[in-house]
């Protein structure tokens, strides 16, 4: 199951004098894959936030057809699954099946239903044979994949991730982006890493000073020199290096 | 990061770690009361509650090391009770006569024996079960979620604020060679204030990802909790031993009958199939 984000004129602020969001506008289609970008401070953790009742601003945000307001939180929490940027943020529990199952637990599910969705998980994220480890022995690949696992268990329709591919070598990289491409809920991924965007994503958004300056097919918007560099996220640098690089290999 | 954890052997495999959590937290708060009422001035019954104790430890596998290293870590603040209390009495009474002096000294040794031995009992409670599994075992004893709730998270915040101190530290050595001085002192205070900050800020965002996945502050556990029939033999046992000692001084009788019991309840926990009734109705 996949569900509709529609975000409806959001703001919001952490003080008086300096507002995050400012009335936003986004809707991403059930089970679409949507990458979110923009500069430092953005807006795009804190919009994030946003979608499971985290934080709450002025304005409207829906998952499906449920409103996220105070009263709906337990059901909108089952739906959204948030994946935060550092693995350390998420793991509290003092190994990884308890970690896993914390959420279904927590949503009152029986023992059986507990047992599998927990096994469901750990064999999505290929965590068999960590069920009984420590969490804080593991390398950070394996953390994020338990981050990951705990969102996973509790089924949701859509999935928010903060900065997946940040702190991952290019073999745990793969890794991840073989599993997001793999999920059918609707996701939206928050990264300042582009390029990985680009294999797993349909459409991205780009946020900059807490609205969203556009939207369309990845490629399309990766492309547009212009509103990339209007917008902090130029790509210049990496198309410099990537031209050097092949020009040696081919001398 | 290290992390030092209270209950980092409470994955051993023994039959006093397989007892549901409510016997062991029941076992330590009665044990304890029997012992801290103890008249002042008793010693030798606690020379079999020792005894008794000696058995919980040896029979939970527990290293002796560990142990040891736990009770040195506490035993200055048992040592400055039990010293203080005989010294005020000492100084209090108009009379210094000898025999007063013998007096002080036996109160004092009893009330270093009380704390000492209901410290290594609590010792022994939380390193046969988990942390938070005592706690769930709290909560079906009906202590209030919010105190739970409070002590779990309060668990939690050690290791944050752990691990934020080892980051900052590591932060501050790589800059600041060499050895405290005054000088520096500028420094630790502003270290203490960023660990303090980044430990609340990070504490935060842990509180967000359990929220997110539906936390509503009750703590629930994979393990499943019930008590057994050899729970309740073995809880029922102990204390029966332990009431023994305190009511009848332990006359050497009784003591034997209750030795008896008590290796009867361990047989039981060990092997479920042993056949209590039997034996016990013998006496």
């Amino acid at each position: 199951m996949a569900a509709r984000i529609k975000i409806e004129d959001l703001s919001f602020s952490y003080s008086p004098d300096k507002e995050v969001l400012k009335r936003l506008w986004l809707e991403v289609n059930p089970g679409e894959k949507m990458g979110l970008i923009g500069p430092m401070g953005a807006g795009k953790s804190t919009l994030l936030l946003h979608l499971n009742g985290l934080l709450s601003g002025s304005g409207k945000v829906f998952i499906g057809d449920t409103g996220v307001t105070k009263r709906t939180l337990p059901e909108i929490r089952r739906k959204v699954g948030l994946v935060f940027q550092n693995p350390d943020d998420q793991l509290f529990n003092p190994t990884v099946e308890e970690e896993i199952a914390f959420g279904p637990l927590n949503f009152g599910l029986s023992p059986d239903d507990v047992a599998a969705k927990c096994d469901y998980a750990i064999e999505a994220m290929r965590l068999r044979g960590l069920e009984k480890s420590p969490t804080h022995h593991l390398s950070m690949g394996e953390r994020k994949r338990v981050a990951l696992a705990t969102v996973l268990a509790l089924d949701p329709e859509v999935i928010a991730f903060d900065e997946p591919f940040a702190n991952l070598d290019p073999s745990m990289m793969t890794q991840l982006l073989d599993i997001i491409n793999g999920l059918t809920a609707t996701l939206l991924i928050v990264s300042q890493s582009m390029l990985p965007l680009i294999s797993c994503c349909d459409r991205v958004a780009i946020i900059n000073q807490g609205t969203i300056v556009a939207v369309g097919p990845v490629k399309e918007i990766l492309r547009d020199e212009e509103l990339m560099r209007n917008n902090g996220l130029d790509l210049g640098f990496y198309k410099k290096i990537f031209r050097d690089f092949f020009k040696e290999n081919s001398i | 990061m290290k992390h030092h954890y209270i209950d980092r052997y409470s994955d051993l495999d023994s039959p006093l770690h397989r007892l549901d959590p409510r016997v062991k937290i029941l076992l330590a708060f009665f044990g304890i009361l029997i012992m801290v009422s103890e008249p002042p001035g008793r010693l030798p019954p606690f020379a079999f509650y020792g005894g008794m104790l000696l058995v919980l430890l040896v029979a939970s596998r527990l290293p002796p090391v560990f142990l040891l290293k736990r009770f040195l870590i506490l035993s200055p603040f048992i040592l400055m009770a039990s010293v203080f209390y005989p010294v005020s009495l000492y100084l209090t009474k108009e009379t210094q006569a000898i025999a007063f002096q013998r007096e002080a000294l036996e109160v004092a040794l009893s009330i270093f024996l009380k704390a000492a031995l209901s410290l290594l009992l609590l010792i022994w409670m939380i390193s046969v079960e988990r942390f938070h599994v005592l706690l769930m075992g709290l909560r079906k004893l009906k202590m209030p979620k919010l105190v739970g709730t409070i002590s779990i998270l309060m668990y939690s915040y050690l290791f944050v604020f752990w691990d934020e101190a080892l980051k900052t530290t590591r932060a501050r050595e790589s800059r600041t060679p060499g050895k405290l001085t005054r000088a520096k002192l500028k420094t630790y205070s502003n270290q203490m204030a960023m660990i303090l900050l980044h430990s609340w800020e990070r504490s935060k965002t842990l509180h967000h990802a359990m929220l997110a996945r539906g936390f509503h502050g009750e703590f629930y556990s994979l393990q499943k909790q019930g008590l057994k029939k050899r729970d309740v033999v073995f809880l029922v046992v102990f204390l029966l031993i332990f009431l023994n000692v305190r009511l009848f001084s332990g006359s050497l009788l009784n003591v034997a009958i209750s030795l008896y019991h008590f290796t009867i309840s361990l047989f039981t926990i060990t092997i479920p199939q042993f056949d209590l009734t039997t034996p016990l109705l013998t006496l």
